[in-house]
């Protein structure tokens, strides 16, 4: 699951979700900008992070334990192990049987769940806030002492498996989505591969595979506990320590990210289903993050991906459905991966019209946006819409929670998020020309086409 | 023991009685509203014209087209939508509290002078049709479909409220117009609200939300016609795994048993890993990624319904297992262990429905579509403990019917 996909489906779907990206450099926000959570950071001496974002509209807290480890952690040629190690880690620990976190969780009228990210594996509970204790107990339990029983990896396994059958091999646009990040990346570079796996390699992980996982990405000092809702901070600060201090410490591990393909592995990919009924483009660049390359562009990039792709008012829009070539058009960009970036655009073609008219209409975009600039009317538009429901975030606790997690396991300062508003409004109509001209210019992008096998 | 909810205020203002949950601790206000009406009423080759209608309230209004509409929305970070049911409409409208008067002047304008210009309405219409299209293109859409036709084959129940491409096509902007008219009016309605704002604030601004909307109740449909069992459908589509979706009569939203249904369906099928489905189809045989069953209320009425996904070659394991635990539940009824956990969650979560904004408006809004009093939540725990095994049992063998299944596979099953 991707994190934007992630977001978007945990915890009820009710909150707004702003783009992640804050800089990873240093900033100092403007005079009298307000941390947008106000969270409080501090650590254990076993190096875990914890944080803290208050909320008390009502008596319920959250709990989100982060890895700093996804799928993009998973050892060559065996992809998927960080998600299949997200199904096991409910498998018991010491203290708790297999399976019985989420039935406690449950009986305490709480909800529990957990997901796997390129650069994260997150576990959560929500529950009324007096039950606060008993799932850091339980949590920590399976931090320290997780079970991995080898003889529920069999069962699990076909879980996992169904999980994908489910997800990708049943939904002919996300079987293409895979094989476009395939072409682009490298089938074997961890932005290439699908965070569950390809389907033969989730066949070959070994119970080794886990254990080994777990041993190297699941330390303190590579977590970071996160707790939102209604709580007081100095009884929280006890709390944490009486179930966490004690989880041993090990050394941090490191990521090692391999740097993108100097040039991708296929610059085009078509594909003909026929199980599709609307023809699909898609076209991806890498592109800097705020973790890697040239991560002044980072933030630019966001503002440039709304400009170009939002929806009514947006450059695509315009060229794409006002015209009558498309359905639907869209940019993407995450600016907080761990690693290189992707910049995308997608659109679905009307029916009868001509693939090749839809991808000169959108070259033409680009185009005229490289030479001629963006338009400074256009940039302050999105950068008013991109910030303008930044405090929505506050309701509902969620959002904070998964925000700073993600960030901080991603090695991120938390000011990216508590400041993220701040950074959006400084970016300036020139940045986004340059980045625009910087990334879209180069021919490290793919282009691919799913399309109906009548078409 | 008493059930957790935040204070509930009733507004009698002339459009009808608001629910209210006042909380100043975020600067927002979220309101939901909903007629009944929806798909239900729409004539015979219209199908999704209401649908199609609410897409375009938000496609421009008054003096502002389409996008002049989109940017006053979105420079403000407004949601304003609108989503026709099967058996109703709904608005939802979130806004800060700055933006708020702006919202509710776009929201009215959209609700009662839409433009339905020939441009935005081509468009809109296009996407729609892909849509259509598009849900058809996995297992999850084409067992759907199967299953809600086949257990109401004579009304719109059975037919997508979004409509099919065939209605979709044949739709135009009179009629749009004559949907318009017949779903939003000034009578029938019911509010919820929630967030910064009071009981005189709410005064202010409801009539002018509403001002200017024609007179009148909106226009219903005929009444849900009982489930009909229908036998097994299969729907071939070139995929290793199939959809599973199963059914069957349940019980009116006003029926005495209606909370020791949500009891013992939690028990059998409800969601995360503690029922029985779960256990068994998922943790026990590796058949699954998920399993659930539960109540689907349409027109008063909750049907039972559930569904899975799982390989082809272990459909017919998959449907034995369902079959076994629906028997079994049906003659021998819960636990007490399983009784205790289920109200403890079912009274233990209440709390969490109050955490942002939409959804409390939403709950208050599905409290007064269900006639319930305004204590219906602080006293739950107490008419929930009182629910015994026995009660539980004695429901179980009435409602639950394991040889009377409705039952749609979608994929290329084998075995069975």
């Amino acid at each position: 699951m991707t994190r934007r996909a992630a977001l978007a489906t945990a915890a009820a779907a009710a909150v707004p979700v702003p783009p992640l990206a804050r800089h990873a450099a240093a900033f100092t926000p403007p005079a009298g900008e307000r941390p947008l959570f106000g969270a409080r950071v501090w650590s254990l001496p076993n190096g875990m992070r914890v944080a803290f974002a208050p909320s008390r509209r009502v008596p319920v807290v959250m709990q989100y334990l982060f890895y700093g480890a996804g799928g993009g952690e998973d050892p060559q040629g065996i992809s998927g192990v960080a998600h299949y190690m997200e199904h096991m880690m409910f498998k018991g620990s010491r203290n708790v049987p297999s399976g019985a976190l989420s039935q406690r969780v449950a009986r305490e009228g709480g909800n529990d769940n957990a997901f796997t990210s390129r650069d994260v594996t997150a576990y959560y509970q929500q529950v009324e806030a007096s039950r606060l204790s008993l799932i850091m107990d339980m949590e920590a339990d399976r931090f320290a002492f997780p079970l991995f029983p080898a003889d529920q990896m069999e069962s699990e396994r076909q879980v996992v498996i169904e999980e994908r059958r489910q997800r990708t091999d049943t939904n002919p646009r996300a079987l293409f989505r895979e094989e476009f990040e395939a072409a682009l990346w490298g089938r074997q570079h961890w932005h290439g591969r699908p965070i569950i796996g390809w389907p033969e390699e989730i066949r070959a992980i070994r119970h080794a595979d886990l254990l080994a996982f777990h041993e190297r990405w699941y330390a303190p000092a590579n977590a970071v506990l996160v707790i939102a809702g209604d709580a007081e901070e100095g009884a929280l600060r006890r709390l944490v320590e009486e179930h966490y201090g004690g989880v041993d410490a090990r050394p941090a591990p490191t990521r090692d990210r391999a740097p993108p393909p100097a040039a991708p592995p296929q610059r085009k990919v078509t594909t003909r289903s026929p199980a599709i009924t609307e023809a699909t483009y898609l076209r991806s660049w890498v592109a800097p993050s705020l973790t890697w390359g040239d991560t002044d562009h980072a933030w630019a990039l966001e503002v440039l991906a709304h400009l170009v792709g939002s929806g009514q008012g947006s450059l695509l829009h315009e060229a794409l459905i006002e015209t009558g070539l498309a359905t639907s058009a869209n940019a993407s960009f995450d600016a907080d991966n761990v690693g290189a970036g992707e910049f995308g655009i997608s659109a679905i073609a009307r029916r009868g019209t001509a693939p090749d008219r839809l991808e000169a209409a959108t070259d033409a975009v680009i185009a005229r946006l490289l030479q001629t600039g963006a338009e400074p009317a256009r940039v302050a538009r999105s950068i008013r819409q991109i910030t303008a429901g930044a405090l929505l975030s506050l309701d509902g606790i969620g959002a904070a929670p998964r925000l700073i997690g993600n960030a901080l396991a991603s090695g991120l300062p938390i000011e990216t998020i508590e400041f993220w508003p701040a950074r959006i409004r400084a970016v300036t109509a020139e940045q986004v020309t340059a980045t625009a001209r910087a990334v879209l210019s180069a021919p490290r992008d793919c282009v691919g086409w799913l399309l109906p096998e009548t078409a | 023991m008493t059930g957790f909810s935040l204070p509930i205020q009733v507004i009698e203002v002339p459009a009808g009685n608001i629910w209210l949950v006042e909380d100043h601790s975020v600067p927002v206000v979220s309101l939901s509203w909903s007629w009944r009406g929806g798909a239900a009423a729409e004539p015979a080759g219209q199908e999704g014209a209401t649908s199609l209608m609410a897409a375009m309230l938000g496609e421009g209004a008054g003096d502002l087209p389409a996008r002049a509409f989109t940017d006053a929305i979105r420079d403000d970070a407004i949601n304003l939508s609108f989503e026709a049911q099967r058996d109703g409409f709904e608005g939802n409208l979130r806004a800060l509290s700055d933006a708020l008067p702006r919202a509710l002047r776009l929201a009215r304008s959209a609700m009662v002078e839409p433009r339905f210009d020939n441009d935005a309405f081509e468009r809109v219409r296009a996407r729609a049709l892909a849509g259509a299209r598009q849900s058809l293109e996995q297992p999850r859409g084409q067992a759907s479909r199967a299953f809600w036709a086949g257990a109401f084959p004579t009304h719109s129940a059975g037919r997508p409220t979004g409509g099919t491409t065939d209605s979709i096509a044949a739709l135009t902007i009179p009629l749009m117009r004559e949907a318009h008219d017949r779903q939003l009016r000034s009578n029938g309605m019911l509010i919820g609200v929630a967030g910064a704002i009071d009981a005189a604030g709410i005064r202010a601004i409801i009539p002018e939300l509403f001002a200017g909307l024609p007179n009148g109740a909106p226009a219903e449909g005929p009444e849900l016609p009982a489930f009909v069992h229908f036998p097994r459908r299969i729907v071939p589509m070139p995929f290793p795994q199939s959809t599973i979706l199963f059914g069957q009569p349940g019980l009116a939203v006003s029926d005495p048993d209606w909370e020791a249904a949500q009891i013992m369906l939690r028990i059998l099928g409800g969601g995360g890993f503690s029922s029985r489905l779960m256990q068994a189809i998922r943790v026990e045989r590796g058949l699954t990624y998920g399993v659930s069953a539960g109540l689907d209320v349409l027109f008063g009425q909750a049907i039972i319904s559930g569904g899975l996904a799982t390989e082809n070659g272990k459909v017919a394991e998959a449907l034995d297992v369902i079959r076994d635990e629906w028997r079994k539940m049906s003659e021998t009824g819960p636990t007490e262990e399983e009784r205790a956990d289920a109200i403890a969650y079912l009274t233990g979560s209440q709390a969490l429905q109050f955490t942002d904004s939409r959804r409390i408006a939403s709950t208050l809004l599905a409290l007064q579509r269900n006639n319930r009093p305004l204590d219906w939540l602080s006293a739950r725990p107490e008419r929930l403990n009182a629910i015994t095994n026995a009660r539980l049992a004695a429901l179980a063998k009435r409602m639950l019917k394991p040889d009377e299944l409705a039952v749609v596979v979608a994929g290329q099953p084998t075995g069975l």
